[in-house]
């Protein structure tokens, strides 16, 4: 790659957005380290909340891929969230109802019980669930999906809240284990490791224990499912299927008259996205260990989407910058605790949210990182012999931020 | 089937019969006519005759009240327009049809039809394959492009260029759909004439190699110029078929423009 043999040239190939992006996140990144080292920021907890920004990004890769490729309006993000999460939970929780459900029933209780069962459990369910709503809305205009989409998520949480024999209800699910436990090495590695003891700063040592080994291995599983997450959705995003998507997106008549079955390539679509939020759900169930319908609250499809929005729809990068942002406007307001203010630091989080949105819609309504103009199969383009820049096809124009 | 359509000795495209109303109005009123496999046969009638309409019902936008479409002598009649494309016929539409965020040579990349790549798992089990495809498609675009004179505008975002531009733009993707039978509304509405005439002599270009054109027009020098035969539509239905010159000496068809066919 460019960026490693030519890391200067790299820097002046990016657009200003991209530059800044690029600043401000290197100085985040600075904050976020001096705030480790002094003790101000607990490093397990500052782990948990880089697992909280990658199932966002989770979230936002999902919903991007619904909304931002396709044009799929889905309000019912949260909902296939709580599938994944809900799938995993009962099926690993050891105070999991389904244990009794299914006494006496041959092979079930032995799958109880292992993470990787319940993560195709979740996705399962997801998958059945994006098609039975797909199914009678998306051969409709698009406003039906949008309709849809808000009962199933209501229907969802309902269920989930009062199916008390197959949820718990209202007290939710406790006693999930790690996603690693049972696993080779990786299971009992939080507890092989040595604690540690760091002292930058005198007076304020950083301890590293158990509960930080194990909240490292939930930050290797969320790269891990993100990372794949993008590499599928990039690939996806610039292929002729991507580009369908897109044609669909803009102008569903067009793609039809060119003979695509725009039916079939929504669908999967949806499907897609359902199953990338289902297994945010999957990673959470396993990052906090308790599930309950509160999960379920639309709070969580209405985050998706500023996140989506944020990042410029259409786009994979600009999802995982919402996701980020997201998180950091998230748990961000909580230090404010600790400052005396005269207001509430939870609508003080509603308010900065919808402070950003307005100035985002304002200043920049393409989002912060929009796809790039031309999105065409990369080798493709090289083998054209075109003077575009090989690897990512036309970039958006130079300083092409401010249309004033 | 009546006499229209039978009187083709190959038709590519045979309406019989169609018909299609919209609450009281009869937009498509027993329409019945052929279209003869190589020719460019024009279609014309005064506004509201119902010529986008009957585009529509031939593509599969609508639903016909009653009658039949027939490509290539499959009956197509209710198919759903992917399934009236894959039977060869590709339809553009009245207003051009803008895609946002794409450059024109991409937006010309969703012409072709089955595409290796528009199949998701392919994507990942056959990379190779894709690519080869696609680099195939992208240099007959860009072949396309070149052969209408407007390869400069390749990498142009698709939704700066001009209006006529985007129609030759329109004809260009559709020809990559490689139709035996393509149906143009109103090719050179809101085009300069010198725009016209490209995209006249680009047609006739071509009809020579094989694509059999059916074409709404309210240009009539063009349209006389550039199609026999030439079909008549008033107020739905089918009123007569004929050369340029008979066409034009027709006084029923001078009633139809100038009267409303009272
Ligand atoms: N979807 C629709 N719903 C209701 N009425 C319609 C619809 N489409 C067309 N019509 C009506 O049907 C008639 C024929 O319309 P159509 O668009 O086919 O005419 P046209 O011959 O293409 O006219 P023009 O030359 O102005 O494009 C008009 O009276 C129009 O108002
Ligand atoms: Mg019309």
């Amino acid at each position: 790659m460019s960026a490693l043999t030519d890391p200067r040239g790299a820097v002046e190939e990016l657009t200003r957005p991209e530059g800044w992006v690029l600043g401000v996140s290197v100085a985040f990144l600075l904050f976020l380290f001096v705030a480790l080292l002094t003790g101000a920021l607990g490093p397990t907890y500052f782990l948990f909340l880089v697992g909280l920004a990658g199932m966002y990004a989770l979230l936002s890769f999902g919903l991007n891929s619904q909304w931002g490729f396709a044009g799929l309006i889905n309000f019912s993000v949260a909902a296939f969230f709580g599938v994944g999460a809900y799938g995993a939970a009962l099926f690993t929780a050891s105070g999991s109802p389904l244990a009794e459900l299914f006494e006496g029933v041959p092979l079930i209780p032995s799958l109880l019980g292992l993470p990787v069962v319940g993560l195709v459990v979740g996705l399962a369910v997801a998958f059945v669930l994006a098609i039975l709503i797909g199914i009678p809305t998306l051969r409709l205009r698009a406003d039906y999906l949008a309709i849809a989409s808000l009962g199933l998520a209501e229907v969802v949480r309902l269920i989930v809240l009062n199916e008390r024999w197959l949820t718990n209800g209202s007290a939710g699910v406790r006693g999930i284990p790690g996603f690693f436990a049972g696993w080779p090495v990786l299971g009992t590695f939080p507890e092989a490791m040595p604690g540690l003891r760091l002292e930058v700063i005198p007076g304020s040592p950083v301890l590293l224990e158990t509960a930080f080994w194990r909240a490292s291995l939930n930050v290797l599983l969320v790269l891990a499912f993100a990372g794949g997450v993008y590499f599928v959705l990039r690939r996806a995003h610039r292929s002729p299927w991507g580009r369908v998507l897109r044609t669909i997106r803009s102008d569903e008549d067009l793609a039809r008259a060119l003979g695509k079955d725009t039916y079939s390539f929504k669908m999967q679509s949806f499907v897609l996205g359902s199953l990338v939020m289902a297994l945010a759900g999957v990673f959470y169930t396993h990052l906090n260990l308790y599930v309950g319908p509160g999960d379920l609250d639309p709070i969580t499809t209405f985050y998706a989407w500023v996140a989506v929005i944020l990042g410029g729809s259409g786009s994979n990068r600009g999802a995982l910058f919402g996701g980020i942002v997201i998180v950091t406007i998230r748990e961000g307001t909580r230090f404010l605790n600790d400052v005396a203010l005269p207001i509430d630091p939870a609508p003080l989080r509603l308010l900065l949210i919808g402070v950003v949105i307005i100035a985002v819609m304002r200043y920049r309504p393409q989002g912060v990182l929009p796809p790039q103009r031309e999105l065409i199969w990369p080798s493709a383009v090289d083998g054209g012999g075109a003077p575009e820049s090989p690897d990512s096809g036309v970039r958006e124009r130079k300083g092409g931020g401010g249309d004033e | 089937m009546s006499e229209g359509a039978l009187a083709k000795q190959d038709p590519v495209l045979a309406v019989d019969d169609l018909q299609k109303s919209f609450g009281g109005l009869a937009a498509t009123d027993h329409a019945t006519f052929g279209v003869e496999r190589g020719t460019i046969t024009g279609l014309i009638g005064p506004n509201g005759a119902g010529k986008s309409t009957l585009f529509n019902l031939i593509s599969g936008f609508y639903e016909p009240d009653g009658g039949t479409v027939e490509v290539n002598g499959t009956d197509v009649t209710g198919m759903e327009p992917y399934e009236v494309a894959e039977h060869g016929l590709i339809r553009t539409f009245q207003t051009p049809r803008k895609l946002e965020g794409m450059t024109v040579r991409e937006a010309m990349l969703v012409g072709p039809r089955e595409q290796p790549g528009e199949s998701f798992h392919r994507l990942f089990t056959s990379p190779g394959t894709v690519a080869e495809s696609e680099s195939a498609n992208l240099a007959e675009a860009e072949r396309i492009l070149a052969e209408f004179e407007i390869d400069h505008l390749a990498t142009q975002p698709a939704t700066d260029i001009s209006g006529g531009q985007m129609k030759l733009v329109e004809l260009a993707r559709a020809m990559l759909a490689e139709p035996e039978v393509l149906l143009l509304d109103e090719p050179v509405a809101g085009v300069n004439p010198t725009l016209a005439k490209k995209l006249k002599s680009q047609i006739r270009r071509l009809n020579e190699q094989g694509t059999t054109f059916l074409l709404i027009e309210h240009d009539m020098e063009f349209v006389m110029d550039l199609a026999d035969p030439i079909v008549v539509l008033d107020q739905g239905h089918v009123l007569t078929e004929g050369t340029p010159e008979g066409v034009r000496n027709d006084d029923r068809v001078i009633d139809a423009y100038l009267g409303g066919g009272a």
